[in-house]
């Protein structure tokens, strides 16, 4: 359980992480998504307590991080893959992190097959992959068996294959009563790992509610038409009520009706329709209403053709 | 706290933090990289192959004046430590790498979360890196010694062994290299980075000593607080007749002349700097 209480961070005259209130509950994965620059990778920090919060508190399993008195037993973190030294040997790093805690090199052995390492543990982390380099943080975070995960971009980097296990993992992990925190920007991947989201932007909570909760809170599903008679299908649709906006001459998106309602009208006026595609809502949808004002550094709005 | 009272929560098991643990990782670390055999092995290399081929080339054939014993030993402990000022600079540039390099790779970050309470981690890696220099300076100077007598001797130069002063200035020689490398230590752990904390230390040991023998008569005294001029104090051989120069006297003007007070010099400058590097350790974030 991780409780944040007004937890701020100012740097100078700007403010990371303002006045934020969550709280993170064991038995299910929680999601922390927000644009670039939103504080999420500065909240992890002083969780861990990396970085001195500027006001406010932040609690894990009811007391500071700094205050258990085997925070690795408490918490698992992979903030920052790779921030090993480059001449030492993952097993190395693993038996000098392990070593604080009285873990002993059979749990180091166990991290090491746990996250696939096998091959590599004895090499010099200096020639590491990405995805290496991402293992070998979850391997530290793991070590301690703790009760709670703080993964930051766990799957960066990692191959489809990593990428699939780790979500059985995160998964496994919150079933077993953990507490499981894990931020990413592939909303997809999000979608099908988390339970719970919570929203950053700029430096405050936007949004804070179960999966189900934020999907559904998204603009509406639509259905994508494809018609030689578009022309002829709109006036029909909009009829029945439904909002008909056109996307290309023969492509037209529906929202307000259900694609059994809208082949049935296309059947009855004897209208050709070559494909009826339902667009049900997702999670990027709603990330991106939730946080259209929020993000720092916006793109600028480019023409489709220059964007290709 | 059974099972029973909470199913869905896990709890994880027992096991602390512990500071003997905290020093076993530091070592752990302190052996695992190359850096750390490489800087002792230089060490080691040189300290013995420079100290006996100075050895083999020194004596008092056509000096005027008949060497006291005095003159002897100085002559002895020269012999042995000729080196240490240059393995002041290794040591010192260790010192830096030991700490400053975790954050240039960014492993303070898993070495903080494993320890947050941070202090802990200053501790063990100073006591791991100063153990761990004295024992291979201790060993060269150790294997130097025998070599460096019998090489005298075949110069006519009778080192006696059983003078304690002999030994007690191959001590300060160890002193010497463990405090300058705790002062390096102490500089790369406030600058966290390994550049920046390795000009500092070669700036307070190679560079101060020569710019403060510029300035003006008197206030030149202040070089003997530099830790390479108080090292050599700490090493130097308390003699009445050096073998440098066997007609002149050996009293100088320096109020810092008694290898203790060399000593005690170094002392304060790591525990200043060591201070400081705790302090913003605990309120820096990493």
């Amino acid at each position: 359980m991780i409780e944040a209480q007004s937890l701020t961070k100012r740097y100078g005259a700007k403010t990371a992480v303002d006045s934020i209130d969550f709280t993170v509950r064991p038995g299910r994965v929680t999601g922390f998504l927000g644009p670039n620059g939103a504080g999420k990778s500065t909240t992890m920090r002083m969780i861990v307590g990396l970085d001195r919060p500027s006001g406010g508190v932040v609690r894990v399993n009811g007391k500071a991080y700094v205050r258990h008195h085997a925070p690795l037993r408490q918490v698992g973190a992979l903030l920052d893959a790779k921030a090993v030294h480059p001449g030492r040997s993952a097993r190395h790093h693993l038996l000098a992190v392990a070593a604080t805690h009285r873990i002993g090199a059979k749990r180091v052995d166990e991290v090491i097959g746990l996250t696939g390492l096998e091959p590599v543990a004895g090499r010099r982390v200096g020639g590491f992959s990405l995805g290496m380099g991402q293992r070998l943080g979850l391997a530290v975070a793991l070590l301690g068996d703790p009760a709670t995960l703080i993964l930051d971009e766990p799957v960066n980097g990692l191959d489809p294959d990593g990428v699939v296990w780790l979500r059985g993992l995160v998964r496994r992990l919150a079933v077993e009563g953990r507490t499981v925190f894990l931020s990413s920007h592939l909303m997809s991947e999000m979608a099908q790992t988390a339970d719970h989201v919570i929203i950053l932007g700029r430096g405050r909570v936007v949004a804070d509610a179960p999966m189900s909760e934020i999907v559904a809170g998204a603009e509406g599903d639509s259905v994508q038409v494809r018609s030689p008679q578009a022309e002829h299908l709109t006036p029909l649709l909009e009829a029945e009520g439904a909002t008909v906006s056109r996307a290309e001459a023969d492509l037209i998106s529906v929202t307000g009706l259900a694609a059994a309602r809208i082949a049935e009208v296309a059947a009855g006026a004897r209208v050709v329709v070559h494909e009826l595609t339902p667009l049900t809502r997702s999670l990027e949808d709603a990330y991106m209403a939730l946080t259209r004002d929020e993000v720092e550094y916006r793109t600028m709005q480019t023409s489709p053709e220059v964007d290709r | 706290m059974s099972s029973t009272t909470a199913p869905s929560v896990f709890v994880p098991a027992e096991g602390d933090l512990y500071l003997g643990g905290v020093i076993r990782s530091e070592w752990i670390k302190f052996r695992s990289v190359r850096s750390t055999w490489w800087a002792y092995a230089v060490l080691l290399t040189l300290t013995v192959g420079i100290g006996a081929q100075v050895s083999s080339s020194l004596s008092f054939e056509g000096m005027p004046d008949v060497p006291t014993q005095d003159a002897i030993q100085d002559m002895a402990v020269y012999a042995v430590t000729v080196t240490t000022d240059f393995g002041a600079l290794i040591v010192g540039a260790l010192g830096v790498v030991v700490i400053a390099g975790e954050y240039g790779t960014g492993t303070i970050r898993s070495t903080i979360t494993a320890v947050p309470t941070r202090l802990p981690i200053l501790f063990a890696k100073a006591l791991v890196f100063a153990v761990a220099t004295f024992v291979v300076s201790a060993v060269a100077f150790a294997v130097t010694v025998p070599l460096s007598v019998s090489l005298l001797a075949r110069n006519d130069v009778a080192v006696r062994l059983d003078d304690p002063q002999y030994w007690l200035a191959l001590l300060g020689g160890v002193g010497y290299l463990v405090l300058v490398g705790l002062i390096a230590f102490s500089v790369g752990g406030l600058m966290r980075t390994t550049a920046g904390g390795m000009s500092v230390t070669f700036v307070l040991l190679l560079v101060a000593p020569i710019a403060t023998s510029f300035l003006p008569t008197g206030a030149e005294n202040v070089a003997v607080l530099l830790p390479s001029i108080a090292g050599d104090v700490l090493l130097s051989y308390p003699t009445e007749q050096s073998w440098v120069d066997l007609a002149a006297p050996t009293a100088s003007s320096d109020w810092i002349t008694e290898p203790w007070q060399g000593g005690l010099t170094l002392v304060a400058w790591v525990a200043v700097l060591f201070t400081a590097a705790a302090v913003l350790l605990e309120q820096r974030d990493a």
